[in-house]
């Protein structure tokens, strides 16, 4: 929920955490407790470990309860030397827009102050042209996906999608251009057993999507954080740059704790497994996520409603259990007749 | 059981308190007994083998003797009054939701019941029977949770959207005309709404607050909030706004807050005069699921009275007062009896606790404007919403205000486990109550759920805090020392 063409802006290089090598939270364990969402646990490890020194800064977006006491015991153990909480209205709409919006000029006046960079709205513009060249190329590459066989797994399609998280954008679009071309021309592949969709709560670690694809299946689409849908559709100009991600950040996103939307996004799962021709869709959601655990109650039984096989799992961040998991998947498989 | 063990060597009770707390019991068991009436037979009938849960509330003279028991004078009789009262707005409420559905709007325990009712709707707080059940009977919502689970809530929610939600699903929640709910408390009672609007099929309104509600700009977006769920409200049901009947339950809720705030200074007094129920419970109820009634006025009013009688007699509620205790989080329901076991076990007396201390109490009547931004600062600054969607701040001034402004000498931090919001503070907690040199009593147990940890479970971890930390043994005989 934090936009990052703010957090690209004058200079400026965005990283989105992630801490996939955490092998334990004994520490972090001591302040946010073992039945906090483990994502954020091995973010305060890491912490906790100065293994955070290189940044300048975090911001955070009043997202779930979990962030939003990373953030409190962040200032508390590790205090960084600028820290700021995003606070996201849980709706849409006109009131929760300008609200947003003033949150996020907010923002960019501290950060200009902290880091002594320019974020005036013609520098926030040339972020977001920077963002969106990036952003469409992304989404051409996660296009090929659509035809049968894919051009590329969704293993390495999440690869990109990691690296773009923690790449500077100027670097990653050339990157991006000759990947492009190369996957143009590597369509022999053999069908895949099963066309598969990956809904749920965050997955920053490829690996997992490899251990779902290494029964046979491919992932072709995504909806989950860190994933594709909706994450690369690109950011509109207008007139108001702040204004207009403050309205994109709230109509298109796709998380559970925007509160009035649970209709929009059953659709938008619809509508992908049409597009992409899923066969089948796995939901998983970390656990001690209430966002992506409740949810996922709701949206299992309208998939199966639907008539859309399901296979709802809950994961361990950081790895774990592969055996286990690809038994389910492959049980999940045969549930289908595949 | 260790709680009827030592209730049962309980002081005997005097001649008057016996006598009030007699009648508040036939009091109670008329305000029961009404409700057959005013139902009817037919509805009675088909809402019993509808609503099983109507048998557990039924008992509720259950909780007024356990209550009761053990404790003496003004205090004794305060608890009696209080729960008799409390049977009869539970009544009222039940028999509301039952034979008024298209007037009863299902809402979440943080959206102000004021507005509903000065649209002449009848509020039905979703929450109400998770919380109500288990303080009558502890394995009450277990039942409920399981089915939530069943149907796919993941175990470590919170126990109270899974049993509301369980509650939901076996078909036993009265089917309001519409829902209001808002993202508050937390991400778990957030997020039961949805599993509740797709089975209930109603239509539902959110409210949106802040996280940081402090602000000025957060008290005009969430007035514009409640502004909003008046236009939903006129638009879905039949109801009509009636400014004038929201100014006479304001200025009711500010007689009742008044009186309340003149109780919380005689609560300062050593020896307090009053402790646990009639301290949170009239809060609770009077103040949360039913603000803004004559009734409510008068039970903080009789509250203040008995404090005022004890305090000029120079007694405190307890027969020896050892300690003081501020309690944080809400109590838990599946072992009500604590405070009650605790008095007189080690001589504590829960002089205030999370979810009666608020701040910006009085509601100005002036026009609906100034009426709607005080009720919008009373529900974020309030308990719960500025703990759980401020930063963590809110969480620890609060704390250490109310613990050093009633002279606590420790703090009881109820650590339900599915309050990952309070669990995420715990670290914290430990070192700042360390800095300050505070003793804190963490106790684990599940809200709802005895099943995770025992009613004789919690007392051990009471003992044990006592024994170690405190450096004393039981006292079970009214403060006469056993070790």
């Amino acid at each position: 929920m934090v936009p990052r063409p703010i957090l690209s802006a004058g200079g400026l290089f965005p990283v989105r955490l992630r801490s996939p090598e955490v092998m334990g939270t004994p520490l972090a364990d001591t302040y946010l407790s073992s039945v906090t969402c483990q994502y954020v646990r091995a973010l305060l490890e890491l912490a906790m470990e100065d293994r955070f020194s290189d940044l300048d800064g975090w911001v955070f977006a009043a997202s779930c309860d979990h962030l939003r006491r990373l953030a409190d015991n962040l200032l508390h153990v590790a205090p960084p030397n600028f820290l700021h909480v995003l606070d996201v209205p849980h709706r849409v709409g006109e009131e929760a827009i300008t609200w947003l919006a003033d949150e996020l000029r907010n923002l960019c006046v501290k950060m200009e102050h902290q880091f002594g960079v320019d974020l005036s709205d013609e520098a926030l513009t040339k972020a977001i042209w920077r963002e969106n060249e990036v952003l469409s190329r992304l989404e051409r590459i996660g296009r090929l996906r659509r035809d049968d066989p894919p051009a590329l797994f969704g293993t390495d399609f999440h690869r990109l999608l990691a690296a773009w998280q923690v790449t500077p954008p100027a670097w990653f679009a050339n990157t991006l251009g000759s990947l492009e071309n190369a996957l143009d021309s590597s369509t022999d592949r053999p069908p895949a057993r099963a066309r598969l969709m990956v809904c749920g709560s965050q997955i920053d670690q490829p690996r997992w999507i490899e251990v779902v694809e290494s029964v046979g299946t491919v992932i072709v689409a995504d909806r989950f954080c860190f994933g594709s849908i909706p994450g690369l559709e690109p950011w509109p100009v207008g007139v108001d740059p702040i204004r207009s991600m403050a309205e994109w950040l709230l109509v298109g996103s796709a998380c559970p704790r925007m509160m009035e939307r649970f209709d929009s996004r059953l659709e938008r799962i619809q509508q992908v497994v049409r597009e992409y021709r899923v066969d089948g869709v796995v939901v998983q959601s970390l656990k001690f996520c209430d966002l992506w655990g409740i949810e996922l109650a709701a949206l299992t039984r309208a998939l199966r409603e639907l008539g859309i096989p399901v296979l709802r799992l809950e994961r361990e961040y950081g790895g774990g259990g592969e055996g286990q998991l690809r038994t389910r998947v492959q049980a999940f498989l045969e549930s289908m007749g595949r | 059981m260790p709680v009827i063990s030592s209730l049962s060597k309980a002081k005997p009770h005097t001649l008057r308190s016996r006598a009030v707390t007699g009648a508040c019991r036939v009091a109670s068991s008329a305000s029961i007994a009404s409700l057959g009436f005013r139902l009817g037979p037919w509805l009675s009938w088909r809402s019993v083998r509808r609503y099983p849960w109507l048998k557990v509330l039924l008992r509720v003279n259950e909780l007024a003797a356990r209550l009761t028991a053990g404790r003496a004078g003004f205090y004794q009789e305060a608890v009696a009054l209080l729960l008799a009262n409390v049977t009869a707005s539970i009544v009222d409420s039940v028999q509301g939701a039952l034979a008024m559905p298209q007037r009863t709007v299902l809402h979440e325990d943080l959206v102000p019941p004021e507005i509903l009712r000065a649209m002449g709707l009848h509020p039905w707080m979703a929450e109400f029977l998770g919380m109500v059940l288990p303080m009558v009977d502890p394995h009450a919502v277990e039942g409920y949770i399981d089915e939530a689970e069943n149907q796919g809530i993941p175990a470590d929610s919170c126990s109270l959207p899974k049993a509301t939600l369980g509650l939901t699903l076996c078909g036993q929640m009265p089917r309001p005309r519409a829902v209001v709910t808002s993202n508050m408390p937390c991400d778990g009672g957030m997020m039961q709404y949805v599993l509740l609007e797709r089975e209930l099929g109603v239509p539902v309104f959110r409210l949106d607050v802040p996280h940081d509600v402090s602000s000025d700009r957060a008290v005009h977006y969430f007035a514009g909030e409640l502004m909003r769920l008046i236009r939903w409200l006129e638009r879905h049901t039949s109801a009509r706004m009636d400014w004038d009947r929201l100014r006479a339950i304001c200025e009711e809720r500010n007689r009742a807050i008044e009186a309340e705030l003149d109780l919380w200074d005689l609560l300062r007094a050593r020896p307090a005069p009053l402790a646990a129920e009639p301290v949170y419970l009239t809060h609770l109820m009077y103040t949360v699921a039913e603000p803004g009634t004559p009734r409510g006025t008068r039970m903080f009013r009789a509250m203040l009275q008995y404090a005022l009688r004890n305090h000029e007699a120079g007694l405190g509620a307890l027969a020896e007062e050892r300690h003081r205790a501020v309690l944080w989080n809400p109590p838990p329901m599946v072992f009500i009896d604590l405070f009650n076991w605790a008095e007189r076990a080690h001589g504590v007396a829960m002089v205030m606790d999370m979810l009666t201390f608020h701040h910006h109490p009085f509601v100005d009547t002036r026009t609906p404007r100034s009426m709607l931004e005080d009720l919008a600062r009373i529900i974020m600054q309030g308990p719960m919403a500025r703990h759980t969607r401020g930063p963590a701040e809110n969480f620890f001034g609060d704390l250490f205000h109310i613990a050093e402004r009633f002279s606590a000498d420790m703090i009881w931090l109820a650590g339900h486990v599915g309050c990952k919001n309070t669990q995420a503070l715990v670290g914290m907690l430990r070192e700042r109550c360390r800095m300050r040199r505070i003793p804190l009593l963490i106790i684990d147990y599940d809200l709802l759920d005895p099943r995770a940890v025992s009613p004789a479970d919690i007392q051990g971890q009471v003992d044990r805090f006592m024994e170690t930390v405190m450096g004393e043994s039981r006292a079970d005989f009214h403060g006469t020392r056993e070790g």
